[in-house]
C-alpha cells in the first residue's frame, strides 16, 4: 500500500506521494491513514465541476484532481482574469477546498503552473519563463520520460526548451515536444467539456437565494422571456430545455424537460419546470435556497410563426401539444405514446408505439397506406405475448379446434372463421420459423378469441395452440 | 319591492344550479338552449344512436358532457366493453364528422391481462389509430390526473378512462370532481371499468356490456353467409340513467356504416347444418346463344308418329 494523497502538514514533514505505507508509518507512527475512494473522488471531483458552470460553460477534467475551466469570453463578466481567478479560489476556500489555480492561454500551462507553480495569471508575454521555471515534472509525461530526463540532469522545462528539437524527439519520443508545444501554444489542445454547450443559455443571479417552488417558477418565467427575444430572432423555439439551479452552499441541481414543439411562450416554458418539479418534489432539496438560476435551451427547432385564426382548430392543436408536453415531463416521454404503422404481416410488429414528444409531426398523413393495408380481421386487444391454450378435437390438417382450455377455462367452440396464414419473415426470425394460421373463434357466450396453430400436423414437434388477442 | 326582486333572482339562480347538477333544463335554461340552436351551437350535445327506444330511455342519448361508466361482468368481457367504447368514440365521430384526437388512458393491470388496443383492430372500428394517444400511467392517482388534464386541456374529442374493479382510491369524490371537469370542459369521460360491481359515482349513464353472438357477414344480396362471424354484437343493459327501470338492448356495431343496430335474435345459426354439396340451386342452362344451330331452314316437322 502506497499513499497516493497527502495533507499540507505531511507535505513539511517530508513524506512523500508515492511513498509506501510501512516506510510513512515507521517514519510517523501515529498518521491517520484512510483508505482511497475513487469513486468518491471522483463524485466530489464532478460535483465541483457543476459548480463551476457558474462561470463557463466550458468545463472539463483535469486527471484525477484538476478541472479545466475555457474563460474565453466569460473574464469580464466577473470583473477580469485576476478578480475572476481570486472569486473561483475565495469561493471554494470558503466552501472548504484548498485550490490553486492560474490562468494563462494554454490548457497545459495552466495545468502546469497551478500544480507546480505560484498560480495567478499568466500572460502571453511572461509563458516561456514562467513554463522554464518549472520542474519537468510539470510537463503531464509519462513516468518513465520523466524518469530518463531527470537522469540525464534535465530538471527544469528551460533545459529542454534551450535543446534542439530533432534530437530530444528522437531520444524521448514525440510525446514531450507535443507537450512541451501545447503548454507553449504552438500546438492547439482542445478540452473536451463534460456537457454539450446549450445552444442560448440566459441566467440570473439573485442577490437574496430563493427556495419556494413558485419563486422558481417565476424566476424561470422571467429568464424564459429574456431568452425569448434571442429565439425570436433565429426564428427558432426550444425543445429540449434544461433549468440548472445553484445552491448557496455548492450543489447544483439540473432540471430538463423536453416540449413536442418548438417553444417560445415563457408561460409553457414555465409550467413545462412545474411539472418536473411535481415530479422530483422530493429529490430537489432546496437547502438554504438557491442564488444563480440559469435556463439553458439544449436543442432548438424551427418555429412556424403563425397567425392565430378566429375558429378554435389551432388552439387545440396548441392544448394538445401543451398537454403532451406536461404528461411527459411530470411523468416521463414513455408515459403517453402514439401508434406507428410499420411494414409488416406479423401482428406484433406491424403495430409499434412512439412516444407522442418524439413522433413526428402529425400532418394530414397519407390516407393511401390505410387502403393498402390488409383487410383482414385483426383483433381489438392483443395480448403482449401470445399465451399458449390446449386445444382439443382440431380438425387435422388445417381446422379450427372444437374447444380450448385458456386460463383454467374452457371454451366451447361455436363458429369459427379461418385459417389466415401468416408466414414468419425469415429474414428476422430464422428460416426454420413456424407459420402461423390464425382462427376466429367465438365461444358460445359470444366471447371472440384470436387463436393460432404454430406449425403444421406432421411435423416434429407437433404444433401448438396460442391465443393472441380478444375481438369485440 | 326591489328586496323581493333580488330573493326571486336568487331563488332562480338556486333552481337553475340544482336543475345543472340534476341534468335536467328549466324553461328558461330550455329557452336559452333553443336560442344556442338557432344560433348554430346545441348548448348541450347528445349522442343518439338512431334507435328511437334506447334514445328515449337516455332522454335522447348519450350526455358527452360527463361520465359515462361502461361496466364489464369480468376481465373475459374486456373484450366487448373495450369494443363498445371505441364504438361509441367511432359513432361520435360519425355524427359530429370531427377530426380530433382521442386519448386511451390505460390500466396496467388491464394491459397485462387482456391485452393493449391493438391498432389493427381500431381501424377497423373506423377510427384512425394515428389519432389515438395511449398514456400508460403506474398508479391510478396519474391515471386520475391525466384524465383531469385532458379534460381541462380540451385537446381531445374523447377521454377513455380505463380502470379494473372498484378501487378505493377511485370513491365518490374522485368521480365527482372529474364530472364537474367534464361538464366545465364539455368534453366526454368515459370510464371504461373492467370487472367491477356496480358502485355510487358521478357518472350520468352506466351501462353493463356483455358480449353477444355475432350475427353472420351478410351478403350483397341481403342473404347471411351461414357459418361466418359478423359484426360485433354487445348485449347493452342500462344499469343508471334517468329512466327508472334497467333496460336491456342488443346492440350489433357494424364496422363500415359505424351505425349502431338492433341485433335480431340470432336463433338459428347455420354452421354445420347446410349439406355440404346443396344441390343445383340454379335452373339448368338453356337456349343459350353458343348452341349449335341446326343446319338449313326448317323446311317441314318430322313425323310425330
Amino acid at each position: 500500500m502506497r499513499l497516493v494523497a497527502i495533507d499540507e502538514v505531511a507535505q513539511t514533514c517530508s513524506l512523500k506521494r508515492g511513498q509506501g505505507l510501512a516506510e510513512a508509518r515507521a517514519m510517523y507512527p501515529d498518521i491517520d491513514v484512510f483508505d482511497e475512494d475513487e469513486r468518491a473522488d471522483f463524485a466530489l471531483l464532478e460535483a465541483i465541476a457543476d459548480w463551476c458552470d457558474r462561470y463557463t460553460p466550458l468545463v472539463a477534467l483535469d486527471g484525477k484532481d484538476g478541472l479545466f475551466l475555457d474563460i474565453t469570453g466569460c473574464t469580464h463578466l466577473f470583473g477580469g482574469e485576476e478578480a475572476m481567478l481570486r472569486d473561483v479560489l475565495a469561493r471554494l476556500f470558503q466552501m472548504g477546498f484548498y485550490v490553486r489555480g492560474s490562468i494563462s492561454s494554454t490548457p497545459g500551462l495552466s495545468s502546469a503552473i497551478s500544480r507546480f507553480g505560484p498560480g495567478g495569471v499568466i500572460t502571453r508575454e511572461d509563458m516561456s519563463a514562467a513554463l522554464g521555471a518549472l520542474p519537468v515534472h510539470a510537463l503531464r509525461l509519462d513516468e518513465k520520460a520523466v524518469a530518463s530526463l531527470l537522469k540525464l540532469g534535465l530538471k527544469r522545462v528551460a533545459n529542454l526548451m534551450s535543446m534542439p528539437r530533432a534530437p530530444l524527439a528522437r531520444r524521448f519520443g514525440a510525446q514531450l515536444l507535443m507537450r512541451l508545444d501545447q503548454a507553449l501554444g504552438t500546438n492547439e489542445e482542445a478540452i473536451s467539456p463534460r456537457r454539450p454547450v446549450a445552444s442560448l443559455s440566459a441566467e440570473r443571479r439573485l442577490g437574496e437565494p430563493i427556495q419556494t417552488e413558485e419563486d422558481i417558477l417565476g424566476m424561470t418565467a422571467e429568464i424564459a422571456s429574456s431568452l425569448k427575444l434571442s429565439l425570436e430572432n433565429r426564428g427558432a423555439g426550444g425543445k429540449v430545455f434544461e433549468l440548472v439551479l445553484f445552491r448557496v452552499d455548492g450543489r447544483v441541481f439540473r432540471i430538463s424537460a423536453g416540449a413536442s414543439r418548438p417553444l417560445r411562450d415563457p408561460k409553457r416554458i414555465s409550467g413545462l419546470f412545474s411539472e418536473r418539479l411535481n415530479a422530483i418534489h422530493d429529490d430537489l432539496d432546496a437547502g438554504f435556497g438557491f442564488e444563480l438560476l440559469r435556463l439553458n435551451v439544449l436543442q432548438h427547432d424551427v418555429f412556424d410563426d403563425l397567425q392565430a385564426d378566429f375558429s378554435g382548430e389551432e388552439r387545440r392543436e396548441t392544448s394538445l401539444a401543451d398537454f403532451i408536453d406536461r404528461v411527459s415531463a411530470r411523468f416521463g416521454a414513455g408515459c403517453i405514446q402514439v401508434y406507428q404503422h410499420r411494414q409488416s404481416h406479423i401482428p406484433e410488429r406491424a403495430e409499434i408505439f412512439l412516444p407522442a414528444i418524439a413522433a413526428p409531426e402529425r400532418q394530414p398523413q397519407c390516407s393511401e397506406t390505410l387502403q393498402f393495408l390488409p383487410r383482414a380481421d385483426r383483433p381489438l386487444r392483443l395480448l403482449r405475448s401470445p399465451e399458449p391454450v390446449e386445444a382439443f378435437a382440431a380438425l387435422v390438417p388445417d381446422g379450427p379446434p372444437q374447444q380450448f382450455r385458456w386460463r383454467h377455462v374452457l371454451h366451447t367452440v361455436t363458429r369459427a372463421e379461418g385459417p389466415e396464414r401468416i408466414a414468419p419473415e425469415w429474414w428476422i426470425d430464422d428460416e426454420n420459423a413456424k407459420e402461423r394460421d390464425y382462427f376466429r373463434l367465438e365461444s358460445e357466450l359470444g366471447r371472440l378469441f384470436w387463436v393460432f396453430r404454430l406449425g403444421r400436423y406432421g411435423d416434429d414437434p407437433p404444433p401448438t395452440w396460442r391465443i393472441h388477442g380478444v375481438f369485440a | 319591492m326591489a328586496h323581493a326582486a333580488a330573493a326571486q333572482e336568487k331563488l332562480f339562480a338556486l333552481r337553475e344550479q340544482i336543475a345543472r347538477l340534476e341534468g335536467r333544463s328549466l324553461p328558461a335554461m330550455a329557452a336559452a338552449k333553443m336560442e344556442s340552436f338557432v344560433s348554430g351551437s346545441s348548448g348541450e350535445e347528445r349522442l343518439s344512436f338512431d334507435i328511437p327506444a334506447l334514445d328515449d330511455a337516455l332522454s335522447g342519448g348519450l350526455p358527452l358532457d360527463c361520465i359515462t361508466e361502461i361496466r364489464s361482468g369480468s376481465f373475459s368481457d374486456a373484450g366487448a366493453a373495450t369494443g363498445f367504447s371505441f364504438s361509441l368514440v367511432g359513432l361520435m365521430k360519425a355524427r359530429k364528422a370531427a377530426a380530433g384526437p382521442m386519448l386511451w388512458i390505460a390500466d396496467s393491470f388491464s394491459s397485462g391481462e387482456m391485452g393493449i388496443p391493438y391498432a389493427g383492430g381500431i381501424r377497423q372500428f373506423g377510427i384512425d389509430p394515428r389519432a389515438i394517444f395511449h398514456a400508460s400511467p403506474r398508479r391510478l392517482e396519474d391515471a386520475l390526473w391525466l384524465a383531469e388534464g385532458a379534460l381541462e386541456s380540451k385537446a381531445f374529442i374523447a377521454t377513455i378512462l380505463e380502470v379494473h374493479g372498484n378501487p378505493k382510491s377511485f370513491g365518490l369524490a374522485e368521480s365527482r370532481r372529474l364530472s364537474l371537469r367534464a361538464k366545465a370542459a364539455g368534453q366526454p369521460l368515459f370510464l371504461l371499468r373492467h370487472a367491477g360491481e356496480e358502485e355510487a359515482s358521478s357518472a350520468s349513464v352506466r351501462l353493463l356490456v356483455e358480449p353477444a353472438p355475432a350475427l353472420e357477414r351478410s351478403l350483397p344480396d341481403g342473404s347471411m353467409l351461414g357459418g361466418s362471424i359478423g359484426h360485433p354484437v354487445f348485449n347493452i343493459t342500462l344499469e343508471k340513467s334517468r329512466n327508472p327501470a334497467p333496460l336491456s338492448f342488443r346492440l350489433e356495431w357494424n364496422l363500415d356504416d359505424r351505425q349502431f343496430h338492433l341485433a335480431r335474435d340470432p336463433g338459428k345459426s347455420s354452421f354445420h347444418k347446410w349439406p355440404a354439396h346443396s344441390g343445383a340451386s340454379l335452373s339448368a342452362s338453356a337456349d343459350r346463344q353458343d348452341r349449335p344451330k341446326a343446319v338449313g331452314a326448317v323446311v317441314a316437322f318430322e313425323r310425330a308418329s
